[in-house]
């Protein structure tokens, strides 16, 4: 098969990865492109092929199509021993039988390395994760914190390209993860090993990703940085599945300016185009705003306007969450931050407006 | 070529060993089935000499010297027995080890042992103690106690396996739902561990039933149906034999099936049906 | 808090029906044969004086003692035979076979015949390996003999073969049962630090499933040294090994002889049992 020349710079490249097992589709068509020493986040739902993608990459999985480059080099039908990665399982996957010190040294006896190095090795790797003194317990003798470093610093200490994670975090303590969270993109920037980091948790992909990669239903919904996959939602799902967003359904209308008009049940609002095709009029389109941008009062000066009744405020700490509901009975969030006066309380009739630039067309 | 692909030459070799190996373990049972099946010139090997039921014949019409009814219902009413004993004294016993007594670490190696005790050596020595004790030794008493025995240990570690999986929290909301610990146990645990209970009582049936070394010691003058086929046996072989093979495998067979069925169709009940 | 209050009265009189009949039926049997083998004096009957007589007189004779070894030696043999064999079928049981379906109904071929008769199982190798069995016909149809092998049946090797079917189920089941509590993520895991399939499985699958090993041959350990049954039926008269030879002395009302000879029995196999709980912390297993 004539494929195009990879691009060297490039730590992984993914070519129209497909996987079915029966009649259930578990990847179709994903490609992506991972610069050298970049943090990746692959985010979406259970069942949505973010696994199985990652599996792929590792080679636990074959595709059925499609072609996995790794350094620039083609390893579709490389066995994972052959592969220039490492992997941390969800649930770290330790080798019951074998010592702390064992268990890291595993990669390492298995490049075939002289002993007098492995154990030198693995004494600087167990100080630089501060498990130095775990060195000679079993898995089974170690806290949850303390198998996350284990298999942290079991996978590290190969150098691979690249560092492959399932839910890495998901078996941790609540109040630990946070910590660990910083501690990996530390630890991520100062090695220069590409991270491709499989998540359910928004927050987590948010803060960590250089890339942010949506998927759903086997398939890429959208990826880039997490400020523009946050701010532009390239689909409805995106929107619905990332917090804070309110979404309308309706007609394309007539373009403008740049600017589409879509009716819907609830009046019409006119949303920026950006760059986009004009969809053809009465075509089915959907939109989202974000909850913090719905401006109150002063909505004679805001081109879109709604009509809302709150039905419930609620506290989240650092914000006060309404609940409004529209004429139509959909449901819209505002959310307003910093420790205002409430101004608006439950049962009470208000319209709210917004600004054109922070309407965002779905594809 | 996948690696995956690769592994699938070990695959294939490991599968033919395990048939092979299904085959070995299978065919003279068939062979066995086939036999019984012969005429009435039929011998113990091939040819067959035709087919008819000539030995099952004989079996039921048997003369007083070869008759397998009375030990094969002596047989079956002891493994009835020894089922019934068995459920019993393997569910307290593992009742009692969710009680975590002192002692029970030791109680636990005691029971293990009859697993590991073979037959020969219990076998004879509980003819000793009976001879000691001046006790006749018979089918329904002191074989008995010493099929138990040989049950117990298997019932036992059942009934603990079905216990370690038991959510001990169903007793608990029982319980705070006020009912009595007893009640607790008879709504609440005992239907859950019923699958348990039911496979003990094929242990303590297949096992007493299929004895041979601990009955041959302790029956004294009435044996049960190993016993009496092992007699037969050494006058001499005949396809009457394989026709009580064939006649109590596909007992066993059926009495498995039956469990399984019994199985399928609580973990059904279990699951419950769909509602609209 | 349960239907049961942990170290309460209540356990202990549950504990008692169980513990009292194991006593009774195996553990002081057993104490009696240690016992009764060491009367002494001319009659059998416990006024006579402890000594050590039967020992002596039983081990100073040769033929005996090269009976002891046999015995040994043939359960050495059968272990390894059904060690591999098990393990070979466990790993393609819990391992290879991916469809459910077909999983349950091999699992199911290689376990029934577990609730069947062993005595039965031992009889119906007869007309399977003898001169005109099943095994020498389908042989000479394959063309792979041109005379029926003779020493199939009434003999060590048929003896063997009767042995390794019986009791393979007993080394291979402990094996499915640790290879089933491995999470498949560990061979994954073993595998993305570079390690081969051969690598993975000598130090990774192997070590995890030594307890299941050594279980399973303690197992056919036991079996095979009590085991007169498949002797008698399988081996006629040529063969014998220790359990025959309990037996022969029971019937020739030889009491002592017996129990000389049960305790020897009892003796090898506590010691097989303590150099496997050297290997293995079996305890450890269920947890």
């Amino acid at each position: 098969m004539a494929a195009p020349a990879a691009l060297p710079q490039l730590d992984l490249e993914l070519r129209d990865i497909r996987k079915r097992y029966g009649g259930f589709t578990a990847v179709d068509g994903v490609s992506l492109q991972v610069p050298k020493g970049q943090f990746v986040c692959l985010l979406g739902p259970s069942g949505c092929g973010k696994t199985t993608t990652l599996r792929c990459v590792a080679g636990l999985e074959e595709p059925d199509s499609g072609d996995i480059l790794i350094g620039g080099r083609e390893v579709t039908a490389d066995p994972p021993w052959q592969r220039d990665i490492a992997m941390m399982f969800q649930d770290f996957a330790l080798f019951p039988h074998m010592s702390v010190a064992k268990q890291v040294g595993f990669g390492l006896e298995m490049q075939k390395k002289p002993r007098a190095e492995i154990t030198r090795r693995v004494a600087e790797v167990l100080g630089a994760f501060e498990i130095a003194h775990l060195a000679d317990r079993r898995p089974s003798q170690l806290s949850g914190g303390q198998k996350q470093r284990v298999a942290l610093a079991r996978a590290m200490i190969t150098e691979p390209r690249i560092l492959l994670l399932d839910e890495p975090i998901g078996a941790l303590d609540y109040s630990l993860r946070e910590t660990v969270m910083l501690e990996l993109k530390a630890l991520q920037k100062r090695s220069g090993i590409s991270f491709i980091w499989v998540t359910h948790d928004q927050n987590e992909a948010f803060s960590l990703g250089d890339q942010v990669v949506v998927m759903n239903h086997a398939r890429i919904e959208q990826q880039g940085r997490p400020e523009e996959v946050l701010s532009r939602p390239r689909t409805a799902f995106v929107a619905g599945f990332i917090q804070g967003n309110n979404i309308l359904r309706g007609q394309a209308q007539g373009a403008r300016d740049g600017l589409l008009d879509i009716r819907t049940e609830d009046g019409s609002f006119a949303v920026p185009l950006n760059g986009r095709a004009v969809p053809a009029a009465g075509s089915p389109v959907s939109f989202s705003v974000r909850a913090e941008r719905l401006q109150e009062a002063a909505a004679d000066e805001l081109p879109n306007r709604i009509s809302l009744r709150c039905t419930l405020v609620e506290y989240f700490g650092a914000y006060r969450r309404h609940v409004l509901e529209t004429r139509s009975g959909a449901t819209i969030k505002w959310d307003q931050f910093g420790a205002l006066p409430q101004s608006v309380f439950a049962g009470e009739l208000v319209t709210f407006g917004w600004k054109a630039e922070d309407g965002v067309l779905h594809a | 070529m996948h690696w995956k692909t690769r592994s699938r030459l070990t695959s294939w070799l490991l599968g033919i060993v395990t048939i092979g190996f299904l085959l070995f373990q299978w065919l003279p049972m068939f062979t066995m089935f086939l036999l019984s099946f012969a005429g009435e010139n039929g011998g113990t090997t091939f040819p067959m000499n035709g087919v008819s039921l000539h030995w099952y014949r004989k079996l039921w019409e048997a003369d007083l010297f070869d008759d397998f009814k009375p030990p094969m219902l002596r047989s079956f009413l002891l493994a009835l027995g020894c089922s019934v004993t068995t459920v019993v004294l393997s569910v307290t016993a593992a009742q009692a080890m969710r009680g975590r007594f002192i002692g029970s670490g030791a109680y636990f190696y005691l029971l293990l042992l009859g697993l590991m005790a073979p037959g020969i050596l219990v076998g004879f020595g509980f003819a000793i103690l009976t001879r000691l004790l001046g006790i006749e030794g018979a089918w329904n008493t002191t074989a008995y106690v010493v099929h138990v025995s040989w049950a117990l240990p298997f019932g036992f570690m059942t009934m603990l396996a079905v216990f370690n999986r038991f959510d001990p929290r169903l007793e608990e909301a029982a319980l705070t739902l006020g009912a009595t610990r007893v009640t607790a146990f008879r709504r609440i645990t005992w239907p859950i561990i019923l699958p348990g209970v039911i496979g003990t009582a094929l242990f303590g049936f297949s096992l007493s039933y299929d004895e041979y070394a601990r009955t041959l010691f302790t029956a004294g003058s009435d044996g049960t149906l190993p016993l009496a086929v092992m007699a037969q046996l050494d006058r001499q072989l005949t396809p009457e034999l394989y026709a009580i093979g064939t006649v109590t495998t596909v007992m066993s067979l059926v009495a498995i099936f039956l469990c399984t069925f019994a199985f399928w169709l609580r973990s059904r009940a279990l699951r419950g049906r769909p509602s609209h | 808090m349960s239907s049961i209050r942990p170290r309460s009265a209540a356990a202990y009189w549950l504990a008692v029906p169980a513990g009292l009949w194991m006593l009774a039926a195996v553990v002081l049997p057993t104490l009696l044969i240690l016992w009764v083998s060491l009367w002494g004096g001319q009659s059998v009957s416990p006024d006579n004086p402890i000594t050590f007589d039967n020992y002596a007189r039983f081990l100073s004779n040769g033929s005996y003692r090269a009976l002891m070894l046999d015995t040994l030696a043939q359960a050495a043999m059968i272990m390894g035979i059904t060690g591999v064999l098990g393990y070979c079928i466990a790993y393609f049981l819990t391992v290879k076979v991916t469809s459910p379906a077909w999983r349950t109904a091999l699992f199911l071929a290689f376990v029934i015949p577990f609730w069947t008769s062993t005595l039965i199982r031992a009889i119906a190798f007869v007309p399977f390996l003898g001169v005109n069995g099943l095994l020498n016909q389908a042989l000479l149809a394959a063309g792979l003999i041109e005379q029926p092998i003779q020493a199939f049946l009434y003999s060590r090797l048929g003896v063997s073969m009767a042995q390794v079917s019986l009791y393979t189920l007993l080394a291979s089941g402990p094996v499915v049962y640790m290879l089933n509590s491995i999470p498949p993520a560990l061979r994954e895991a073993a595998m993305t630090l570079k390690a081969s399939p051969f690598t993975v499985f000598r130090r990774i699958i192997l070590p995890l499933t030594l307890p299941g090993i050594v279980i399973g041959q303690v197992l056919v350990f036991l079996n095979v040294l009590a085991d007169f049954i498949t002797v008698t039926t399988v081996g006629g008269n040529k063969l014998a090994f220790l359990g025959n030879l309990i037996l022969l002395f029971y019937e020739g009302s030889q009491i002592r002889a017996t129990a000389v000879v049960s305790v020897l029995l009892m003796a090898v196999m506590l010691a097989g049992v303590a150099v496997a709980l050297r290997i293995v912390d079996i305890r450890k297993v269920g947890g």
